[in-house]
């Protein structure tokens, strides 16, 4: 695997867009043009040149070293091959990836994953609406999966269709906001009120701080689907899959505000 | 069944007594798709796939050739459950689509525990949804990992799991074929049934008579109206002297084994595998001869000689 690497020289001062940099974009990209790259997003000009050093071979694979939480978008629009940021990052990474593997080396920001459609997201922590789309878009993640192995912020999930977030750690209040299909599940339990006007979904995880009252129990299950899903996480993430589920779970239906057919699972 | 015109020459070959005729089976492309059954047991499981398979054996008259292929443990199954997997062949897609609904909807969804997944890699694709699905009744919903799709529909032990669909070939082989001929009815039928279990450990074929073995081999058409198929009085026994018969006068019955197989080559590898077994069984329960049938290779695309699968 070739792999160029971008060593950050200092902290800037500005937030900085690092939407252009994926392994694809790179690939066919001289370095000096590489290094022309805008990124800066204030009053100041700024060139990628300006903010990293470049060395190493465009190929497959972009390693960011030394990340802040001021380093917007990256990975945006991935669509195969491998970035890693030894660091923090800052809003939007990840934003409408297709496919590859985005892998944060530290805490991101707030709108991780946004419209994420496939592919793979691993962060140490997320900020909020994790996978969510931004204002005026009508939906959030189509697919791929977020691995968040500490805690995820607010409304995580919000509007979406399919795929899947995980978080070793909890989930903020209101998790799962107005979604359609999809899955998040948590090793830690979901904070207060999940699911609000929910249609369809799985919510999994040990416990709930506050569940909204529009949500009615519908008994303890043992549901299949749960070791298909366990499975699959299995054979897909391996050692960042989550533990399997156990063979019966408490089913709460809801949100009965909107259609109700959407599930949060207790496992605990 | 084929309409049976075997060509008995000087070139046959014996093996342990039994003569091997120079002859071949000639069989057809058809369309096949597979299925995963699990259950919580493999005892249900195996009921499962008995009952979606049952009457499947021949496209004539079931619509749909079915069969169990192999059994799977549960690290093998897509929700870690002992399993099945079952194929059906059909003259077409067209013609295997309904026998697909009509089987999952009566027959695995109303079967305790069951679930149902695709069971053929391929880029080609069946729906094998479409209409048990909607037995959910508006409360069935999806959930969609990877490229796979799982529907979840309530019934009153839980929830009834179905893949969206299922793979489909166009290049499956329907009506591998080879007769047992012989002087002893229960020796010839205890060497068909050995052959038959060495055929069921061979991947991707089914051999979908009733225990894998036919004994009304017939020919086409009859004196009577309406009737497609009538028995074939060149391999009765007891018409010898009445019909042009081709069996010797030591033959007193014939058995006949039917293999479909999703591809040409697993047709190939389950007759080498029951020819194998009859060859060494040998003479010694009454058989005499080993045969197949054809059209005079002038209607199925597949053609498979006994003696290159013997030797």
């Amino acid at each position: 695997m070739s792999a160029l690497t971008l060593k950050l020289r200092g902290a800037s001062d500005q937030r900085l867009d690092l939407s252009a940099v994926t392994p694809a974009k790179l690939a066919s990209m001289s370095q000096s043009e590489i290094e022309n790259i805008p990124v800066g997003s204030g009053r100041r000009a700024m060139k990628l040149g300006d903010l990293v050093a470049v060395s190493g071979t465009p190929g497959d694979a972009v390693v960011i070293e030394g990340g802040t939480s001021k380093l917007d978008g990256i990975g945006t629009g991935l669509d195969g091959g491998t970035v890693i940021v030894e660091g923090d990052v800052g809003a939007y990474a990840g934003r409408l990836m297709k496919s590859g593997r985005l892998e944060i080396r530290g805490n991101a920001g707030h709108f991780l994953g946004s419209c994420l459609k496939g592919g793979l997201i691993i962060a140490n922590g997320a900020g909020d609406m994790a996978g969510a789309p931004r204002a005026g878009e009508r939906f959030g993640m189509s697919g791929g999966t977020i691995v968040v192995k500490g805690n995820v912020g607010a409304r995580a999930g919000d509007r979406m269709r399919r795929g899947t977030i995980i978080a070793k750690g909890k989930f903020g209040p209101s998790a799962a906001s107005r979604i359609m299909g999809g899955t998040l599940w948590t090793e830690q339990g979901f904070g207060d009120g999940p699911g609000p006007l929910m249609r369809r979904g799985t919510l999994i995880g040990p416990s709930v701080d506050r569940l909204l009252p529009t949500f009615n129990d519908a008994g303890i299950h043992d549901l299949n689907i749960l070791r298909i899903l366990s499975r699959y996480m299995a054979e897909t993430l391996g050692d960042l899959a989550p533990p399997a589920l156990p063979g019966k779970v408490r089913r709460i239906s809801g949100d009965l505000a909107t259609i109700g057919k959407g599930e949060i699972l207790l496992t605990a | 069944m084929p309409e049976l015109s075997n060509d008995v020459t000087s070139q046959a070959i014996e093996i342990n007594g039994v003569t091997v005729e120079d002859t071949f089976a000639e069989a057809f492309g058809m369309s096949a798709t597979g299925l995963i059954i699990t259950a919580d047991t493999i005892k249900w499981a195996r009921i499962c796939a008995t009952v979606v398979t049952g009457f499947g054996t021949s496209v004539i008259g079931c619509g749909a050739e079915c069969g169990i292929d192999y059994e799977l443990a549960p690290n093998e199954t897509p929700d870690g459950r002992p399993g099945v997997r079952v194929l059906m062949f059909g003259f077409s897609p067209d013609a295997l689509e309904p026998q697909l609904k009509n089987r999952v909807g009566q027959c695995v969804l109303t079967s305790p525990g069951s679930a149902c997944y695709n069971g053929l890699e391929s880029d080609q694709r069946l729906p094998l949804s479409a209409g048990v699905r909607f037995f959910g009744d508006g409360n069935q919903t999806a959930k969609k990992l990877g490229k796979r799709r799982y529907w979840r529909v309530p019934v009153m032990d839980g929830e009834f799991i179905c893949e969206d669909t299922t793979g489909l070939t166009t290049d499956a082989v329907g009506g591998g074929n080879m007769l047992i001929l012989g002087r002893d009815r229960a020796g010839l039928l205890h060497t068909a049934e050995e052959a038959v279990e060495a055929i069921a450990k061979v991947r991707d074929v089914i051999t979908p008579f009733p225990g894998g073995i036919v004994r009304s081999g017939s020919k086409v058409g009859a004196k009577y109206k309406g009737m497609f198929a009538s028995t074939n009085d060149a391999f009765a026994p007891t018409l010898r002297g009445i019909s042009d018969s081709e069996l010797s006068d030591d033959t007193i019955a014939v058995l006949e084994i039917v293999i479909d197989g999703v591809t040409s080559e697993a047709v190939s590898n389950a007759m080498r595998a029951g020819l194998k077994t009859i060859t060494n069984i040998g003479a010694k329960h009454g058989v005499t001869r080993i045969s197949a049938g054809n059209y005079g290779g002038k209607l199925g695309q597949h053609h498979y000689h006994l003696k290159e699968l013997v030797s």
